[in-house]
């Protein structure tokens, strides 16, 4: 989930483990309603969130035994479980300090231990690289990747187009308690405009009418020897543009494609509706990240809830 | 994995709701300091203060010397302000630092949650009173003589239900409280008058009659006198009817801890 601050993304998360109540729809993970299943929701659910919401009266291996034991999971086998995801995230030697004598980069990556010590079936991870230096983050990367890899589903929010762009399967940008979006990356970048800048030998004295019946095309600029062409799929347009200049004979010396970036996209679909809707109405919300999503909802525009207040 | 953990899984004890009461008990447990020294100095004050100083002058209180006779409502003191503690301190705390969150997103049900919180506090009551019991027992049996215990199942039950109701209470107040300071003013002007004045240092037979009739409205005094009924085996109040309303009162205020923790009363946005 990609969104601007106070989009919501914290908020979907929060009603999603029962921190935050929605004021109305529903919301269910795997199947179960967050209200009427929260136990099973819950259980299924390993939460590394923004907050260091953590127990500071206990070593960080036994605050790990301790959520694995609320889980059910017996003591002995909590205690492994507790010194396996210290190793995998890298701080076991820190196993008896307690949290707030953990560098900053430890205490994000204790979270990301805590959140795998339930062995969930869904990870969420809610900006788990904010703040961290990049070492951290591309440590983080590798093993968030990896846990992809071995079938866990994550669900990762973050500010940071390039995190979702390398991470992600699929991004939902969120925007005022809106979903404006869900799709890959890829098709994320497919719905920008491109720019293509031919450069030209000798420019005409008059620009010939140059893809005029391909609505994919935006804008065609001449600027002395440089012609912008403005289409979404540049890539596809560019062979049709070639084409036309060679009919035209106007000899090309150099093409560029600059294809939009995932952060224009955002950028785009994040201001483009600076009204939004009201983050307080009443209509139905959803939340659905589970498997069998029956709601008749598009995947466009959906709401979620908004940044509560304080606790 | 401790005796303790195996027999509780042997016997079928939900593991989270077992984890998170023993989570509650070694934070306690672990810290004496906090826990068992402050109210072993205060008392080891009080019983040689109004005990021993002041209590010849005093003489006896329904046939008891008078160190002897503060006995129960010290107890009562001592078990009911460090539950109350404990619960409002455990939940508010965790609010405040968010780590309570650890339990909230848990699939602990609503219920076991709030047992969890409301025994651990309860198990801290029940072993300061029973503290301030044995540094009773001491002193006055070394000075003056021995103490009976009368009503030794009264004397159970009485110290159980007002544990588990001012542990109660404290989760209530853990939930309400926005801020530090309304823990303190929970204690300071809620809980300390209630003590004061519910007759552990006085019987109510010295009291006026208008006086002796409002302080029946104090359930401090029920506890009290139901605690010095299990020692001494004379009480003010009738024991019985005492245990009946303290019961219901308990079960009243823990059924409001669980609906509370449902609709996610201050721990939820």
């Amino acid at each position: 989930m990609l969104g601007p601050n106070g989009a919501g993304k914290t908020t979907f998360i929060n009603i999603l483990v029962g921190l935050v109540r929605k004021s109305g729809g529903t919301a269910r993970v795997f199947g179960h309603d967050v209200e009427d299943d929260y136990r099973q929701t819950r259980d299924a659910i390993g939460l590394a969130p923004q907050e260091f919401n953590v127990d500071r009266f206990f070593p960080i291996r036994e605050v790990l035994e301790h959520k694995a034991g609320y889980h059910g999971v017996p003591a002995n086998e909590a205690a492994d479980r507790a010194d396996e995801v210290l190793k995998q995230v890298g701080i076991y030697d820190k196993r008896d300090t307690r949290f707030d004598w953990l560098s900053g980069g430890m205490k994000r990556r204790f979270l990301l231990a805590r959140a795998l010590i339930t062995d969930p079936d869904l990870l969420i991870l809610d900006e788990p690289t904010a703040g961290v230096d990049v070492q951290l983050r591309r440590d983080l990367w590798d093993l968030v990747t990896d846990l992809n890899e071995q079938g866990k589903t994550i669900l990762l929010t973050t500010h940071y187009i390039e995190e979702a762009e390398r991470l992600c399967d699929e991004v939902a940008i969120l925007d005022s308690g809106q979903v404006r979006t869900v799709a890959t990356p890829a098709e994320l970048k497919d719905r920008g405009t491109d720019r293509i800048v031919v450069e030209l030998r000798s420019p005409p004295a008059t620009l010939p009418d140059l893809l005029s019946d391909d609505d994919r095309v935006e804008a065609v600029e001449l600027d002395g020897h440089q012609l912008t062409v403005t289409a979404r799929n540049g890539g596809l347009v560019a062979p049709n543009l070639v084409r036309e200049l060679d009919r035209a004979d106007i000899e090309i010396v150099d093409l560029e494609i600059t294809r939009t970036s995932l952060e224009e996209i955002f950028v785009e679909l994040t201001s483009s509706d600076e009204t939004g809707n009201d983050i307080d109405s009443d209509d139905e919300a959803t939340g659905d990240t589970g498997e069998g999503d029956d709601t008749d909802q598009p995947r466009e525009e959906q709401q979620v809830a908004p940044d509560g207040g304080q606790r | 994995m401790s005796v303790v953990d195996r027999a509780a899984a042997a016997v079928g004890v939900p593991t989270g709701f077992y984890t998170l009461m023993k989570r509650e008990v070694l934070r306690y447990v672990r810290r004496p300091k906090n826990t068992f020294i402050p109210p072993f100095i205060t008392n080891v004050l009080y019983f040689s203060v109004f005990g021993v100083v002041l209590g010849d002058r005093v003489g006896t209180i329904l046939g008891f010397p008078y160190i002897l006779f503060i006995l129960p409502g010290l107890v009562v003191l001592g078990a009911v302000s460090n539950a109350f503690e404990n619960g409002s301190f455990s939940i508010f705390h965790g609010r405040w630092n968010e780590y309570i969150d650890e339990t909230l997103t848990s699939p602990l049900s609503y219920a076991q949650m709030v047992w969890a919180y409301l025994l651990a506090s309860a198990l801290r009551g029940v072993l300061v009173g029973t503290l301030i019991a044995v540094l009773g027992f001491g002193i006055i049996s070394g000075l003056y003589q021995p103490v009976p215990v009368e009503q030794p199942l009264y004397l159970v039950a009485f110290i159980l239900v007002i544990s588990l109701l001012f542990s109660s209470l404290g989760i209530v107040g853990g939930l309400l409280a926005e801020d530090f300071d309304d823990l303190t003013m929970m204690n300071q002007f809620l809980l300390r008058p209630l003590v004061f004045f519910g007759a552990v240092f006085y019987s109510l037979r010295d009291l006026p009659s208008t006086l002796q009739t409002i302080s029946l409205l104090n359930p401090m005094v029920y506890m009290v006198n139901g605690v010095r009924y299990g020692f001494l085996g004379k009480a003010e109040v009738d024991p019985q009817f005492s245990l009946i309303v303290l019961t219901a009162g308990t079960a009243a205020v823990t059924l409001a801890n669980v609906w509370l923790f449902k609709t996610g009363y201050g721990l939820t946005d």
